[in-house]
């Protein structure tokens, strides 16, 4: 006993060190998987106040860029309004026809913190599972993909952004229609990598990379980026380099796409798996 | 005492608000992300007991961990930096030792002693730091250059706040 007491008297620094390590290793691999962690929930909406006050700084001197991408988001609304409502009154659709449902909902949200230089980013937004936010919701900027929630609070959610090493979407590229999977790379904030693409498969510089629409997040087609070089990597695939179209630098109002048919694809897919 | 308490109190909120207001935005060349909240740490006291150095690195790094939602990654970073920083003191003492009750400062000590005490655990904090948030060794090489770039940046502006710290 008397032993045991001077051990711990004499390496009493190694062994709080190895407790305080401890609590920081067990937080970090349970915390990796990020929505798990009430702790984090709770304690985000403690911060929130704070990144709110800060992201109402600074967005007050964005606010001409904003006005710009708002006003220019407009106007290609307004331009496919016309368009629908022009075909509609030719062709005669009924709404209220039953086989008429809508597929995807969008409901816009502010970005209120979020990060680039780490190498696994998110974003808080200021919406929760009060406005309808739920996990696995897609999130694009108005230029293109942006995220997915990973966390809901009652009144913010956490989005996986896209500059995350954990992060992979379904993605094609828009000329011929081959789809690869989607990552960042961890380097550059303004360069994802899009692999899985066969060599025989003919693109140029500047080509659209969009997404496919297969996992059920994303609705097809939204844009992603363009391409901006590419490299043979082992076997008989190619490494393309996608630039961005989302400025994440510049990231404030988001929407959020939920998918009223998801859980009906899943369920039907499960059934076959 | 008191006094000391609440010295190092300012310094910590100063800090850790320098950290999420400025330097967690700066992104120099896609590689360059300074940690200066780690100078707290080095600015406690020489004769502070380790224990409370280990907790309060701990804390430290913790309420890092609540501003970027990663737990536990700042935290162990922190409490590995605050577990060698005894060892770190006691390799670079001066000749006659610490005087009591001083504070490791750049003013009693010198740059050069400053320098190296800060660039040793920078670098061990830093390496530690950006391993963990990479959490695996396949971009080994390019992590390293991101610790040492960042290292770089974060040992020159905490000089830069030394300075500022000594000026008021």
């Amino acid at each position: 006993m008397r032993n045991l007491l001077n051990f711990l008297a004499k390496y009493n620094n190694l062994i709080i060190f190895l407790i305080l390590e401890g609590i920081s290793f067990y937080l970090l691999t349970t915390g990796n998987t990020y929505h798990n962690t009430q702790i984090v929930k709770e304690v985000k909406g403690l911060t929130s106040g704070i990144d709110v006050r800060i992201t109402n700084a600074r967005n007050y001197f964005h606010l001409r860029d904003i006005n710009q991408a708002l006003s220019y988001e407009n106007s290609s609304l307004k331009n496919n309004i016309f368009l629908l409502r022009t075909r509609e009154n030719l062709q005669f659709i009924p709404v209220s026809d039953t086989n008429y449902k809508q597929q995807y909902q969008f409901t816009s949200a502010e970005v209120i913190n979020n990060s680039v230089t780490r190498q696994k980013n998110f974003f808080t937004l200021n919406k929760g599972s009060r406005q309808g936010m739920a996990i696995d919701m897609a999130v694009s900027s108005d230029a293109g993909v942006a995220g997915v929630i990973v966390g809901c609070s009652r009144n913010y959610s956490i989005a996986m952004s896209l500059l995350n090493l954990d992060f992979k979407v379904s993605a094609r590229l828009k000329s011929n229609g081959y789809f690869g999977s989607l990552g960042w790379d961890g380097k550059e904030y303004k360069y994802a990598v899009l692999s899985e693409i066969p060599q025989h498969v003919t693109f140029g510089i500047g080509d659209t990379v969009e997404t496919t629409g297969y996992s059920a997040i994303f609705p097809e087609g939204i844009m992603i980026g363009t391409v901006s070089g590419f490299e043979k990597s082992g076997g008989d695939f190619y490494k393309i380099r996608v630039l961005l179209k989302t400025d994440f630098k510049k990231l404030h109002f988001v929407s959020v796409i939920g998918n009223m048919k998801k859980k009906e694809q899943l369920e039907l897919e499960k059934q076959f798996q | 005492m008191i006094n000391r308490i609440l010295k190092f109190s300012l310094i910590f909120v100063l800090l850790i608000l320098l950290q999420v207001l400025v330097f967690d935005n700066i992104r120099f060349g896609g590689y360059i992300n300074p940690y200066i909240y780690v100078m707290f740490i080095l600015l406690l006291p020489v004769e502070i007991p380790s224990w409370l150095l280990l907790l309060i690195s701990f804390a430290t790094g913790a309420v890092m961990d609540i501003f970027c939602g990663s737990p536990g990654m700042h935290a162990s970073a922190t409490v590995l930096a605050g577990f060698v920083r005894p060892y770190a003191l006691r390799i670079i003492s001066p000749r006659d030792g610490y005087e009591p009750g001083a504070d490791p400062s750049m003013f009693i000590y010198g740059l050069r002693w400053f320098l190296i005490y800060t660039s040793f655990i920078i670098l061990i904090h830093h390496t530690a730091l950006f391993y963990l948030e990479v959490f695996r060794f396949t971009d080994f090489f390019s992590t390293m250059l991101r610790v040492i770039m960042s290292s770089v940046f974060s040992i020159i502006f905490i000089i830069l706040l030394e300075y500022i710290r000594k000026g008021k």
